[in-house]
């Protein structure tokens, strides 16, 4: 059989190839697209709405928010005075080496100045650190001022969720996007401001 | 021998085409003819108030999702929240649970009133949009009315205040000769016989003349064609492109074959 | 290609017989040079296979195969993933075409007597394809569990207790349980997915393995074999690339349209392929009015509704499969192909086709006594057209068949 490759041949060849290749990353689509999160995972994953009126001064509440404990913590005026005396123990007091939506706005690291809203994720393996809110002597630091004690491996964090040095965590408790709305706190939902 | 076998093909394509069964419109005999317009929002827009008005009180969607119909009605979330979406726990993203509890539902009427998600897929929107229309007054049933396509029903007609209340009557008709033709007296009148079981609406009895009871089922049944099937709009619309695609592909793929086919042929 | 390039190839090469297998069995293998369109419905079904293989894998990232979630998980996978539908319809498409492609790649092996020595096993192990796609498609129908997936499992499961003194124990034990129930589904969805495709790929992989030990037959049923040149290679064959691709990327091409049509426009199939009754969830309580098939079992459905008795109809419906294994012993005639074959055949063929068809019809419509009677005459036709064969074809006076395409 002769197979002479004439011009012809190549424009045809080129023409049938590229057109029929042109169509498969169209074909793709549905097939990668298939993979995003579906309707009922955005769903489920949707922001979730807290009334924070009902929390006390010095109290923590937990939201559960995709599938992870979402920490609402309502600072008094004296816990968040003292966060200036906690900075040398802290290993990035400034929350430099995470993604932080609204730093520098609030030494509670969210856009309110009375709430903290972070991640009880802790950032070492994932347990969920305890809140121990009292200046006391803690078994894990005697000159305890009030924060955050994970159980499983002893990492410590300050109350508004700001890793210790010479921890097995590595970084800060994360703040998830949230905004304020008089008594709503919308966790998941940004507000624009970061 | 092929060419038999094209006809007998197109013959048996055509018996099946005229093959009928018992009416599918029960009592009332042919459905009437529904052509759904999924493009046209208002349509799909009104035809939703008509449902959460209407219908929602006892019956669920329960495949279907709040946010979807938002998205695919281009009605703003705030705005549906506000006017279609009851309950104060409702979030967007949910799916259309319905009102009504099961137990409540059986105790009132017997029967669960059914999802209607996919209604229109398993009757069709000619049956359903039929249905909607042919309620009429039975003393002899628990809510007092019975359907002519669907004998029997227990659902009440909700309906009836825009409708008006509708009756079985009896008219005269023209007799048909068994040849098709009418049949006619000396003078050339048509001859008539009585035969009931047509419908009649007892005048003013509802809010809407017919035109206007019409187009607002119609909307309504567009709306529950669309929930039927969400996705249709856009099935139909990328379709095209589909096989345009693979039309052009073959063009090119014949040209080709056959250039190479002249090494041999 | 560069040296470094060339060089893992041949290193590879020197371990796995690539180059080899490629020139045997693709660019250097030798095709019949004159086939028409009938003889590319065998590409097209591995086409078809490989869509239903794909749709089916994305198919389960949303399927729960449970009794509480299944019907539900369809409507999920239509409505809440992304292009979710498309795949669905793909797969539903897909299952319908590939049974009209596999029938009519079944009609060229029947017209053109493809199934003649040395082709048998070819067609045993197509026929044992087939046996598996029908499986497989009854398996895949039940998961969607709606109305007919539910009650179309009841019928057949019932079939199994048709059998003698091992049938209700066989009923039970196919099932799982005292009904159709979520232990029905769960195996189901095992078989569907996993167990029928993996022998599925396997017998296919050997019916072309057959194949090209012998080589492909023709319209003409001349044996190119007979006259080769100084390399061996038939004279009347023309190698399979580029030449047989490009056939089959017309075919390809045609078929995408087809596909796509009804796939987009049609995906019910006017309810012959999506069955309407399926878009309620199974009601262990409320039989449908009307219980029929999708269309491609529907000619068997017809005859096993014909035979008044539940175990004849069985086995009647069983024998109108097995006696396809056999045809290859049937066909006495000396020609191959039905265009030099004498018109004995050529009037059992056309006969068997139209009852064929007409058996189809009949298997989606309700019954009645008139449907009844033609379906038991259309299933005599069907049997008398194979068991007749060594008859008509040894009595008939068939044309030579050319020596050359």
């Amino acid at each position: 059989m002769e197979d002479k490759l004439t011009t012809r041949r190549k424009v045809l060849i080129g023409m049938t190839a590229g057109f029929g290749a042109a169509g498969i990353p169209f074909a793709a689509v549905p097939f990668l697209s298939a993979w995003n999160p579906s309707a009922k995972a955005k769903a489920v994953g949707a922001p979730v709405k807290v009334d924070i009126s009902k929390i006390q001064v010095g109290q923590k509440i937990q939201v559960a928010w995709r599938k992870q404990p979402v920490f609402v913590i309502r600072h008094s005026k004296e816990a968040l005075a003292s966060l200036s005396k906690i900075e040398e123990k802290l290993d990035d007091p400034q929350s430099i080496n995470i993604d932080e939506p609204y730093r520098n706005i609030n030494p509670t690291r969210s856009t309110s100045d009375e709430f903290t809203v972070i991640a009880g994720v802790c950032t070492h393996l994932g347990c969920s650190p305890k809140y121990y809110p009292e200046m006391e002597p803690q078994p894990w630091d005697q000159e305890w001022i009030g924060g955050f004690f994970c159980p499983c491996h002893g990492s410590m964090f300050d109350i508004v969720g700001r890793v210790f040095k010479g921890v097995p965590a590595p970084t800060n408790l994360k703040v998830p996007p949230h905004t304020f709305s008089g008594n709503i706190l919308t966790i998941g939902e940004d507000g624009g401001i970061a | 021998m092929k060419k038999l076998l094209i006809v007998s093909f197109l013959c048996f394509i055509s018996a099946c085409t005229f093959a009928s069964e018992s009416a599918p419109c029960g009592d009332y005999g042919e459905c009437e003819t529904f052509k759904p317009q999924l493009n046209n929002l208002e349509s799909l827009q009104l035809g939703s108030v008509t449902f959460m008005n209407n219908c929602y009180g006892c019956h669920s969607l329960k495949y279907s999702r709040w946010n979807r119909i938002a998205k695919d009605l281009e009605i703003p979330e705030e705005i549906l929240s506000a006017n279609l979406v009851y309950g104060q726990t409702v979030k967007l993203g949910d799916r259309m649970t319905g009102s009504m509890d099961k137990v409540t539902a059986e105790s009132w009427f017997g029967i669960s009133p059914p999802d209607l998600t996919l209604v229109t897929r398993l009757h069709g929107s000619d049956w359903v949009y039929t249905y909607l229309k042919t309620f009429y007054e039975d003393s002899s049933k628990p809510y007092g009315v019975n359907n002519m396509v669907y004998p029997g029903a227990a659902m009440p007609n909700v309906l009836a205040s825009m409708q008006g209340q509708q009756i079985l009557s009896c008219k005269d008709v023209p007799m048909i000769a068994s040849n098709g033709g009418v049949r006619r007296d000396l003078s050339g009148n048509d001859i008539t016989e009585e035969k009931c079981g047509y419908l009649k609406t007892i005048p003013n009895s509802g809010t809407l003349t017919e035109a206007e009871f019409d187009e607002v089922i119609y909307n309504l049944v567009n709306f529950m064609t669309y929930i039927g099937e969400p996705s249709r709009a856009d099935r139909e619309r990328i379709g095209w492109y589909v096989i345009l695609f693979f039309t052009i592909f073959t063009c090119f793929a014949y040209l080709l074959f056959r250039e190479y086919q002249k090494d041999y042929h | 290609m560069s040296n470094q390039s060339s060089g893992i190839f041949n290193w590879v090469n020197d371990r796995l017989p690539i180059k080899n297998t490629y020139e045997r069995h693709l660019s250097k293998h030798p095709v019949p040079k004159k086939v028409n369109f009938w003889y590319m419905f065998g590409a097209l079904a591995s086409v078809v296979l490989i869509i239903q293989i794909v749709s089916g894998i994305w198919l389960m990232f949303g399927y729960e195969n449970t009794e509480e979630g299944a019907f539900a998980s369809v409507e999920y996978i239509m409505r809440d993933v992304d292009y979710g539908w498309i795949i669905r319809y793909m797969h539903t498409t897909g299952a319908s075409l590939f049974f009209a492609v596999v029938y009519l790649h079944m009609f060229r092996g029947l017209m053109y007597g493809s199934y003649h020595k040395p082709r048998e096993l070819v067609w045993i192990f197509g026929m044992t394809i087939y046996l598996v796609m029908m499986a497989e498609g009854f398996l895949g129908y039940v998961l969607p569990y709606g109305q007919m997936s539910y009650w179309g499992a009841q019928v057949i499961i019932s079939l199994f207790g048709a059998i003698p003194y091992i049938g209700e124990s066989l009923e039970l034990w196919v099932r799982g349980d005292y009904y159709i129930s979520g232990a029905t589904i769960s195996r189901f969805f095992a078989l569907h997915v996993v167990a029928l495709p993996l022998i599925l790929i396997a017998l296919v992989f050997m019916h072309l393995v057959a194949l090209h030990e012998v080589g492909a037959g023709n319209p003409e049923g001349v044996d190119i074999e007979k006259y080769v040149d100084e390399d061996g290679v038939p004279l009347d064959s023309v190698p399979f690339f580029p030449y047989k691709i490009l056939n089959a990327l017309v075919a390809i091409g045609i078929f995408g349209i087809v596909f796509s049509i009804i796939m987009f426009f049609f995906p019910e199939g006017g309810g012959y392929m999506l069955e309407l009754a399926n878009f309620e969830e199974a009601n262990p309580l409320s039989t449908p009015d009307h219980i029929a098939p999708v269309w491609y079992y529907s000619p068997y459905y017809a005859m096993l509704r014909a035979i008044p008795d539940k175990l004849g109809g069985l086995i009647v419906m069983g024998a109108a499969i097995a006696i396809l294994f056999v045809v290859p012993w049937l066909d006495r005639s000396k020609a191959a192909s039905i265009r030099y074959k004498g018109n004995l055949s050529k009037i059992a063929m056309v006969t068997f086709v139209l009852s064929w068809l007409m058996l189809a019809w009949l298997g989606t419509m309700p019954v009645t006594e008139l449907r009844t009677t033609l379906s038991q005459i259309g299933t005599v036709i069907y049997f008398a057209f194979f068991l007749l064969m060594p008859i008509y074809t040894s009595i008939e006076k068939s044309k030579p068949v050319p020596e050359r395409l």
